[in-house]
């Protein structure tokens, strides 16, 4: 079984190289057929890219320093999201008469985009707080709704597993409904991540500083200079991919107990 | 005469659909104790109820002469659905009654261990459910029940989604555990021979609103031979009780 394993893990290994390979020859073919300053080829990039590692951007701020100061920012605003959301979603999802007398509030809320909220934002807050405020917005109701969702979700046996032994309430919640959630919430935790990065942008358009990623892009959209957008953009793909691949890997060790359902 | 411990005297309903009428009778200690009827018959309803787990509409249920009440009564219940924690080994999921009820670690190891071994299953302590059979999690249930040392035991149709042979040895091994320890027994099936292979008494319910059909006092000696005559009269005798239309 180990050894079936690791061969599909290089036979997978292999296709996602040639996946990627296809997707830059079809990328420079595009390129060259258009022949336009404004759609540079993946050579292009890749030297916009060394040059902004090497000498930093116009300002000559590093690119190191541009993914740091985001990394920063979408940790904050995640980290509020979460410390905010998991508990708010279980006490509704435990007390579902707090959910559905809140309704009229909660649910408008979350189908405003962030972007909406730049000029309240703007007026509201300063500085570090927009980045913050934006991001959370965006991994806030994810957190908040997959929790909420997964309460409802707890298998009714286990409670009563606990109940016929005696378990008073804090005991349920604590080691039934917490453990039953956990993969669920972890789930809505990615969601939520992937979300924070897509606002990145439109948090440091109005963050005042002219260091991020999101800056970097907008920095250079000014000087309709794509290859560095291009190298920006694919930064924020990348690390959210690394990250979201960390997410996996401690999810899966953590969540060992679960059986290992795939759709394959 | 043994002791009456259970008294049931209950009538039930969910909304305006009446699935309990006016059930009344007692269970003795050491009773084993069978509740056979149609599928939809109200069996798992009266189960809940003696559990505590739910409350009568009307009258009560009492075990030594107290509400039934899990915090207060010493029950235990194996559940007809597959009830195994999935994030618990099995070690840690029989553990679990002695957890809620704060039994001294060492103390409940040691009890945890004797479980284990009364149905069978060491050598898999570390496994989780996913990695087990649908029969070794009904063991694993029977073993979280007998680990607290029950006054009283519920098993809800425990053997429902078992296949026949699965089913005919669980039903061996419940009879040599119960002859061994002698706990007080209610179990609810639909599967006649079974409660007749396993019970003293069998109590038969209609259809709904249920009430108590009959009664039948099962004498033969162990281990039942369940093509003997004599199993054979009751059993059909019970069932055409149970089929009889009305």
């Amino acid at each position: 079984m180990f050894e079936k394993k690791s061969r599909e893990g290089i036979i997978s290994a292999g296709y996602n190289v040639f996946s990627l390979v296809v997707v830059l020859v079809m990328w420079t073919i595009f390129c060259r057929w258009q022949n336009s300053p404004f759609f540079p080829g993946p050579k292009a990039i890749f030297f916009a890219f060394v040059d902004l590692v090497k000498y930093g951007d116009i300002e000559g701020v590093s690119l190191w320093l541009h993914i740091w100061k985001s990394l920063v920012r979408i940790f904050a605003g995640f980290g509020a999201a979460c410390v905010l959301g998991i508990p708010l979603g279980l006490a509704m999802g435990l007390y579902p008469k707090f959910y559905n007398r809140t309704r009229a509030v909660i649910e408008p809320l979350r189908f405003i985009p962030p972007i909406a909220w730049i000029p309240m934002a703007i007026v509201l807050l300063v500085g570090f707080q927009r980045y913050v405020f934006l991001i959370w917005l965006g991994a806030f109701f994810p957190i908040l709704i997959t929790t909420l969702l997964s309460v409802a979700k707890v298998n009714p046996i286990h409670v009563n597993v606990a109940k016929v032994n005696g378990a008073n309430r804090f005991y349920i919640i604590r080691k039934i409904v917490i453990p039953s959630v956990l993969p669920d919430i972890a789930a809505g935790m990615r969601i939520g991540l992937g979300v924070a990065w897509m606002c990145i942008v439109a948090a440091e358009m109005i963050g005042g500083e002219m260091v991020g990623v999101g800056r970097l892009i907008l920095k250079y959209a000014e000087l309709l200079r794509m290859a560095e957008i291009i190298v920006g953009m694919l930064v924020i793909g990348i690390i959210g991919f690394i990250m979201n691949e960390i997410f996996i890997k401690v999810e899966k060790r953590i969540f060992r107990w679960r059986s290992q359902v795939g759709i394959e | 005469m043994p002791n009456k411990m259970v008294h049931v005297d209950v009538s039930m309903s969910y909304g305006s659909l009446a699935v309990l009428d006016k059930i009344a009778f007692d269970v003795y200690e050491n009773e084993f104790l069978a509740i056979v009827g149609p599928t939809g018959c109200g069996k798992t309803t009266m189960a809940n109820l003696i559990s505590g787990l739910l409350k009568p509409a009307q009258g009560r249920v009492t075990i030594n002469g107290r509400r039934a009440d899990p915090k207060v009564q010493n029950i235990s219940f194996v559940f007809q659905e597959p009830s195994c924690i999935p994030w618990r080994t099995l070690r840690d999921d029989i553990y679990i009654g002695l957890e809620i009820k704060g039994i001294d670690e060492r103390q409940a190891r040691k009890r945890v261990d004797e479980a284990i071994k009364l149905v069978g299953m060491e050598g898999f302590e570390e496994y989780y459910p996913h990695q087990i059979s649908g029969g070794m999690k009904q063991r694993v249930a029977i073993a979280r029940a007998y680990v607290t040392d029950p006054d009283l035991m519920l098993m809800d149709e425990p053997f429902g989604h078992l296949d026949a042979q699965t089913r005919y040895l669980m039903q061996i091994e419940v009879m040599r555990i119960w002859q061994k320890l002698r706990k007080t027994v209610v179990f609810i099936t639909n599967n006649i021979e079974e409660a007749v292979y396993l019970a003293e008494r069998v109590l038969v319910f209609s259809k709904l609103p249920a009430r108590i059909k009959g009664e039948f006092k099962i004498d033969l000696p162990r281990p039942r031979d369940n093509t003997d005559s004599k199993f054979l009269d009751i059993r059909s005798e019970i069932t055409k009780m149970v089929e009889v239309v009305e």
